[in-house]
């Protein structure tokens, strides 16, 4: 693999025209509205941010499931913006995902070893009885057991079946796993054994990921590094421990302060924030954030702040959070 | 003090074509006058279930109450006539559920779904409860609430719909709210403005509230009191702080270990902390389960857990817990 990132992505954007009723004009919603990021071998960047944020459009956009309105993604060192499905097949095994809901997601007509062993044949990478060697090896390495290959999806509990879905995404050997929401719809206990599996497979293969996900305490644990997400935008980016102890922008300092802790001696002390998210097809004007923000001041209403790095490696979009400016926290202005 | 409901050896069995279900086996609980009482556990472990029983909503096709007794205020529930229910429902006990786009009827304006249930309970005219559905409204903070008494369900987004939730579980004064997993399906700034509105509510009308929900966080931070459910059965019930600090169960200290926390370093020496695991899965509920429900994946097992099931016992004054091995464990945890 040739570059320093296996996943580079600058200035994407992605647009849905909405088709306007008889008397309505056709709209715009703006899913993904310029976002830069860039992940290193074996790291995990984690996008966070509330529904609607546009995390989920990044993640189809990179698997080139969605076609960027404009931008550039970068697999490996190659620029696969442009590749049309015929030119991006031999690169589409570098990329995997992992969905929310494995059960939606694989094949219910498929028994579990077909599921995992037909990638393989797919790319070329196995044929026959060394697909049946790998598969069974992929089942040991994910902790399913041989005989469970002649079951079918709805055979397995929901844990089970997200080790299947990541034996599947790892048999053809990407460098980049898309998590998307990997461990949201499983029960605490059977989360733990999945986000360790993530973790360990990982550390061994030195894979990428970019992990999506609402949740902050899973984010906390599995990432190295966070960008948050809001209305289509990145407005804070920077390593794990900084963005919890030091959040310099209102959103995230908001969401960071919404999330319930497990500790009844620790009382939430909340950052209040007012309404809801406005809806991606009329954001507001200057900073989207404004409406919401208790720092708001007259100039965010018209200014679009962009991201800019403020301290090495901490990325901000916020007026009041200049390059090199205090870190302390602001003071509300209502 | 009166106990404003008292739950003795509540099953609730469902029989289908695989066998009978045996969701909730023996639950005991009580709750006091204007107290929050959280009910914890994952899928499948009865929580819910045990919520549709005391407001006898079991769908008699599939299940019923098969054995116990349920005391609303000095009234045993579980032998009431279909009319006698229908005047407690919505009047003394309330529900609020996680999805509430699929509780509110789409075709009846919000005016009319709120106004409704006070009709129904209350001698008042359409137009008087009219304006007490605006009151509602606005006791919801939602603003506008002339306007909104027009709108539909559809108009509304998530958060506000539970709002709405809210108000009609809240119109007729209820001695009981019991809030069904009442944020999960909403996003997290969200969620704390919700979480917020219940605690405000309960203290400004004295409601006591049974808060079911399968996270920890939202537990410590609204429960005064917790029960822990594990395959229909009460393991453990302490108070909060107590059970944060102290909990005796394998299973609930299981659970605490196995989240991922916002509040705490995932790292240990740069590299990341694996999560304790909760071994295995939950037991199938269609079998008998012959002595601890908990005992296939617990680390303390010992011949007497499989054998017998432990009676809820009381180490501590308010804690009470159901294993076996409580020596064992707390001298593994000193």
């Amino acid at each position: 693999m040739s570059g320093r990132f296996s996943l580079e992505v600058t200035d994407l954007v992605k647009h849905f025209p909405v088709r306007g009723g008889l008397l309505r004009r056709p709209r715009i919603v703006r899913a993904v509205d310029g976002v830069s990021f860039a992940i290193g071998r074996g790291e995990t960047l984690g996008l966070v941010g509330e529904s609607g944020c546009g995390k989920s459009t990044v993640s189809r956009v990179v698997l080139k499931l969605l076609e960027p309105t404009s931008g550039r993604i970068v697999l490996g060192g190659i620029d696969v913006t442009r590749f049309g499905p015929g030119a991006m097949w031999p690169h589409r095994r570098r990329i995997q995902i992992v969905f929310q809901d494995p059960y939606s997601s694989l094949n219910p007509r498929l028994s579990a070893g077909a599921i995992v062993g037909e990638p393989l044949e797919n790319f070329g990478i196995a044929a026959g009885k060394e697909t049946d060697e790998r598969v069974a090896r992929l089942f040991e390495r994910v902790g399913l057991r041989a005989e469970d290959k002649r079951k079918y999806p709805h055979e397995f509990s929901g844990g089970q079946r997200q080790r299947l879905g990541i034996a599947k995404a790892l048999s053809v050997n990407p460098d980049v796993i898309v998590a998307d929401e990997p461990v949201s719809a499983l029960d605490v206990s059977v989360r733990a054994q999945v986000l360790n599996l993530l973790i360990d497979l990982q550390d061994e293969y030195r894979l990428s990921y970019l992990f999506i996900s609402h949740d902050l305490a899973v984010m906390r644990h599995v990432s190295h590094r966070i960008a948050v997400m809001y209305l289509g935008r990145i407005v804070e980016l920077t390593d794990k421990r900084t963005l919890f102890s030091q959040p310099l922008h209102p959103y995230t300092e908001a969401l960071l302060s919404a999330a319930p802790v497990p500790d009844p001696a620790k009382k939430s002390r909340r950052v209040a924030v007012r309404g809801e998210v406005p809806s991606a097809e009329q954001p507001p004007s200057g900073c989207h954030f404004h409406p919401r923000c208790p720092y708001v001041l007259p100039a965010c209403r018209t200014t679009d702040p962009p991201l800019i790095e403020v301290a090495p490696g901490h990325h901000v979009a916020c007026l009041r959070r200049p390059a090199g400016g205090d870190p302390a926290p602001l003071t509300p202005t209502q | 003090m009166n106990n404003v409901l008292e739950i003795r050896d509540l099953a609730t069995h469902f029989f289908t074509r695989d066998g009978v279900v045996r969701a909730v086996n023996g639950m005991s609980l009580d709750l006091a006058p204007g107290e929050t009482l959280g009910i914890v556990g994952e899928s499948g472990c009865g929580k819910s279930v045990t919520a549709l029983s005391i407001l006898r909503l079991i769908p008699p096709e599939t299940g019923r109450i098969v054995s116990g007794s349920i005391c609303f205020d000095g009234r045993e529930l579980t032998t009431l006539s279909d009319e006698e229910m229908r005047g407690i429902r919505g009047h003394q006990i309330s529900m609020i559920f996680q999805e509430p786009m699929t509780s509110l009827n789409p075709v009846l304006t919000i005016g009319t779904q709120i106004a409704e249930n006070i009709v129904r309970h209350r001698n008042l005219s359409w137009s008087a409860a009219l304006d007490r559905a605006r009151e509602m409204l606005d006791l919801v903070k939602i603003s506008d609430s002339r306007r909104r008494l027009d709108e539909y369900p559809h108009q509304l987004s998530g958060g506000m719909r539970q709002r709405v939730m809210i108000a009609i579980a809240l119109s007729c004064n209820p001695r009981v709210l019991i809030a069904d997993e009442p944020t999960t399906a909403l996003d997290v700034t969200i969620q704390a403005q919700i979480l917020d509105l219940m605690l405000e509510l309960k203290e400004k009308l004295g409601t006591a509230i049974i808060m079911i929900t399968h996270d920890l966080g939202v537990i410590a931070q609204t429960a005064q009191r917790v029960v822990v459910m594990y395959a229909g059965h009460k393991v453990e019930e302490a108070p909060v702080d107590e059970l944060f600090a102290g909990a005796m169960h394998p299973y609930t200290r299981g659970l605490m270990r196995a989240i991922p926390r916002t509040d705490t370093d995932a790292e240990s020496g740069g590299r990341r902390r694996r999560l304790e695991e909760i071994p295995g899965i939950v037991p199938a509920l269609t079998r008998p389960i012959v002595g601890c429900p908990f005992s296939p994946r617990c680390a303390f097992v010992a011949a007497r857990c499989r054998a017998e099931r432990p009676p809820l016992e009381q180490p501590k004054a308010g804690h009470c817990v159901a294993c076996w091995e409580t020596r064992r464990v707390l001298e593994a945890a000193a």
